[in-house]
């Protein structure tokens, strides 16, 4: 065990931990093997909160090694059912195990007993087939079909260990389980560990004599519940979440929504290394797992789908208020922006956005709806914001969203930025990355990486709220910058900020669709709810539009101050836009009461921490296979809780800037005004600069 | 330099967005890392590495949440700037003290900033890379008098040593603060709560304060 500054790793190992009890549950959730034993504490059977406290305060020796024998005294094996959610420790043959009571209790204890293995594996199977209902009757007709009889029995086995993890990490029963499943040692003395490793990881391997199946059958060595290394084969889960030991994960059904997952399965078969295929059957299973799970414990809706349930129905009520407002907004804007007379193109859309203002004033006029927001204590106000905002826009923007593109679109193509946006592509098109402004050596993603990219501007493009696309927005970034470190020829470990990013980001442009790219920008810039400008969301969308601003108006024979005058006009312009309307949508009493109740919830320290890991959570499911080739930002891994937020509520992935702009009314005018005089002030000296900044170009 | 066990007193989160400005390669990404990331719990470096840092800081009681926001130096994007520097409380100039032409660089941005923003953004004019000072080309007089002369505090930070830049943040943070308050003051308090609110500065209700180990800022 290594400690480095604030990370602690296992030697030979590049994950890396905030802190060691992180680092513990995550072996135990993960079941890895581990070349020695980690010695766990007895007082960690069962945790509590005063055992959280001494938890941090441990010693990396307190974890280190110690003689097997001498866990075995310490750790006597308990009964089974004493107590359900806690870990037990059990050393047998020089392997210290740490077995999850919920295995036992599913699957009875007889695999801890001596005796041989091969009469209870059926009988194993029989009980789990019983105790797990049809949920798992689809994957075991799968498993029949892939694989032989003989290895059947190791993937139920396996199932089911897959199955005790991902209840007990996700089920709210138990909330202070550390749900440690099997942390196991390959034991020297006996031979066929190893093999077994590796067929646990392949379950296609085609079965001869002598394979580890049999091994196992014939030996007399605990028949631990078999351990799948996710990390080895290549398929990851989405990242344990041993810290919401001390939260009720009330919210976590959502964080077993599958998609993350198929991410990152896409992930996996658009990566470049070589896969067995059988890996991907698995992770197929532990969807199924998981969603199983998730439909088990279906009865208990997370917040945020009442919320947007009951936002739904009350916009399809009849001779409700809220629900006509919705059919009028739908009907006007459905008829705007394609009037020459009327307003067009971000004027037509900033029209749209504070009508979804409106309506979501009305909408937290119904006490029910305030009910339900009051109900949810463990979001900060802007999640909530946000949570609030993505049920409107399910029921305002879904409809209205097509129209809005060809809006944009129209506008677009009629003051003639499409054309200089096609017409610099062409001009621009072949420039690499230091050509961009790019420096020496900096790494632009490959061809695999690119296509993934692709893929996600699709899905973004397809999004219709606002959040959604500048949430795929960051895992684009987030892809770009891996690409940047990792494909870089200057020294490992260069850590590239914002004069290299514009520039790569400008590079993956120019091999996107633009059109529907700068659709997209306008789509976010104009319609996300103010306070979304803010933080890294904020930030990235920013880069974004200063991106496609840059291709827009590059002029070549100007290489420096190259904006126009109507390009720097166009930006002062929607900077006014926002301002105003960034007024206009914060005068609301109503998020000033949400704000006072939740200050009080005395939950803010560990909320505001929740949902910040909680935003990287959603790019790092999506990255994580990635991980284990990346060095560099390997300290960066933690387990996180809540990735909840990430299915469908959009929320602000910083909430550092929880606090939101709120500027007074007169300073809104004032700025206004000056503002005004500035742009003035701007275009005249603009042609000045030009020519200064040509001449400035000739000199270098 | 205040603890977090001052920070009772007062309920206060403010929070500021900080642009930093500077030309290409003068070290604004590792002035910033290296305060970010120094001395700072790993769960709060951002999920997007260098160019959008997040900080949180508890001076004299009250908390700070710092958003920086750093940009593109090249002189080719320099048109892009309003669009990062809008809504600023601060921003951090940095240049190199053995390159001139990015000193030349910040007196440009000096001068469109107090345009665009007039004097409510806190300017910090930063000559980084000052352990290579046997390579100076800018001197030391020439950068403070005219950061005074243009209402700025200057600084001399190495990124690569770690010197000079905990002070920089610290610096500008109380004076985002003062200026905040400043306003605040002059709107008249209470029923113009709003109204001091102006530009990113919001003042939250009061509330539990953060562990210890959470938002404490480590003085300088």
């Amino acid at each position: 065990m290594n400690c480095k500054e604030t990370a602690f790793q296992l030697s030979e190992s590049r994950l890396s931990f905030s802190d060691l009890p992180q680092l513990v549950l995550f072996y135990s959730l993960t079941r890895d093997v581990l070349a020695v034993c980690l010695s766990i504490p007895r007082w960690l059977y069962s945790p509590t909160e005063m055992n959280q406290d001494r938890l941090s305060e441990l010693e990396p020796k307190t974890w280190l090694s110690t003689p097997p024998e001498q866990q075995a005294e310490e750790m006597p094996n308990k009964e089974p059912s004493h107590v359900m959610c806690s870990i037990q420790l059990t050393s047998a043959n020089g392997a210290l195990c740490i077995i999850n009571p919920l295995y036992v209790h599913e699957h009875g204890d007889d695999w801890l007993t001596h005796r041989p293995a091969a009469l209870q594996l059926s009988s194993f199977r029989r009980q789990r087939r019983l105790s797990t209902t049809r949920t798992w009757a689809g994957a075991g007709i799968q498993s029949k079909r892939a694989i032989s009889l003989d290895q059947e029995s190791k993937a139920a086995g396996t199932e089911g260990s897959g199955l005790t993890r991902a209840r007990s990490a996700d089920s709210p029963l138990g909330p202070q389980t550390p749900t440690g499943v099997v942390l196991r040692r390959p034991s020297r003395d006996l031979a066929c560990t190893i093999p077994q490793r590796a067929s646990t990881g392949s379950l296609s391997t085609p079965t001869t004599p002598g394979t580890p199946e049999q091994h196992r059958h014939s030996s007399p060595v605990p028949q631990s519940p078999h351990r799948v290394s996710w990390i080895e084969d290549g398929v990851w889960l989405p990242p344990p979440r041993p810290s919401s030991l001390l939260q009720p994960p009330s919210l976590e059904l959502d964080s077993l929504s599958i998609s993350s997952i198929e991410e990152e399965q896409e992930c996996q078969l658009a990566g470049p290394g070589p896969l067995h295929p059988s890996a991907h059957r698995l992770a197929g299973k532990v969807i199924n797992r998981l969603s199983a799970v998730g439909q088990a414990l279906g009865g208990l809706v997370s917040q945020k789908k009442r919320l947007t349930n009951r936002v739904v129905e009350m916009s399809e009520r009849k001779g409700n208020a809220f629900g006509e407002a919705v059919k009028g907004f739908v009907e006007m804007t459905l008829k705007g922006g394609s009037d020459p007379t009327g307003p067009m193109g971000a004027e037509y859309l900033q029209e749209v956005r504070s009508s979804l203002s409106s309506l979501r004033e009305i909408l937290l006029d119904y006490p029910d709806i305030h009910a339900i927001l009051d109900s949810i204590t463990d979001l900060n106000d802007s999640e909530i914001d946000s949570l609030v905002e993505l049920a409107l826009h399910k029921v305002a923007l879904k409809p209205v969203s097509s129209h809005l593109y060809s809006c944009i679109h129209t506008s677009r193509t009629n003051d003639g930025s499409f054309q200089r946006l096609q017409g610099n592509f062409l001009l621009l098109e072949k420039n690499g990355v230091e050509e961009l402004g790019g420096s020496k050596g900096v790494g632009v993603p490959d061809s695999v990486t690119l296509e993934r990219i692709q893929q996600r501007w699709a899905s973004m493009h397809e999004a219709y709220s606002p959040n959604k696309k500048n949430q795929i927005l960051l895992k684009v970034c987030k892809s770009i910058y891996h690409s940047m470190s990792t494909n870089t020829t200057s020294a490992a470990g260069a850590v590239f900020g914002a004069d290299d990013f514009l520039p790569c980001l400008t590079w993956v442009l120019l091999r996107s669709n633009l059109v529907s790219l700068q659709v997209d920008t306008d789509y976010m810039m104009e319609l996300l709810d103010p306070t979304q400008l803010q933080g890294e969301g904020g930030y990235y969308l920013t880069t974004l539009y200063a991106s496609l601003f840059y291709i827009t108006s590059f002029q070549p024979r100007l290489a420096a101050r190259q904006l126009s005058v109507e390009a720097q006009h166009s930006i002062n312009q929607w900077h006014r836009r926002r301002t105003l309307h960034c007024n206009k949508s914060r005068r609301s009493t109503h998020r000033r009461t949400i704000r006072r109740q939740t200050a009080k919830q005395n939950l803010e320290t560990e909320t505001e921490s929740k949902s910040e890991s909680g935003g990287e959570n959603e790019s790092e499911n999506v990255d994580v296979s990635e991980r284990h080739t990346e060095t560099s930002t390997d300290a960066e891994w933690r387990p996180s809780e809540n990735t909840e937020c990430e299915q469908e509520l959009g929320d602000q992935p910083q909430t550092t800037v929880q606090s939101d702009f709120q500027p007074a009314m007169q300073q809104e005018v004032m700025t206004s005004e000056q503002e005004d005089k500035l742009s003035v002030c701007i275009e005249t000296e603009e042609a000045k600069d030009d020519s200064d900044g040509e001449l400035r170009e000739h000199l270098r | 330099m205040a603890t977090a066990g001052a920070a009772g007193t007062s309920g206060r989160t403010y929070s500021f967005k900080v642009v930093l400005l500077g030309e290409g390669c003068v070290g604004k990404t590792s002035l910033v890392l290296r305060y970010c990331e120094n001395k700072f719990n790993d769960k709060h470096i951002t999920t997007l590495q260098a160019s959008f840092l997040t900080k949180k800081l508890n001076i004299t009681g009250k908390r700070v949440n710092l958003a920086i926001w750093d940009t593109a130096g090249q002189e080719r994007f320099h048109a892009l700037g309003p669009i990062y520097y809008r809504d600023s409380n601060g921003a951090i100039l940095v240049y190199d003290i053995t390159d001139e032409d990015s000193f030349q660089k910040v007196k440009n941005w000096v001068k469109e900033l107090r345009k665009m923003l007039g004097n409510e953004i806190c300017l910090c004019i930063v000559g980084n890379k000052i352990d290579l000072d046997k390579d100076r080309h800018v001197s030391v007089e020439d950068a403070e008098s005219y950061a005074e002369s243009v209402g700025a505090k200057h600084y001399h930070t190495s990124a690569k040593l770690n010197k000079g830049i905990e002070e920089l943040f610290l610096d500008l943070c109380k004076r985002m603060m003062e200026t905040a308050q400043a306003e605040e003051r002059a709107k008249g308090n209470g029923a113009s709560q709003s109204a001091a609110n102006r530009r990113g500065v919001q003042i939250v209700d009061d509330e539990p304060q953060a562990t210890p180990a959470g938002g404490c800022c480590s003085s300088g």
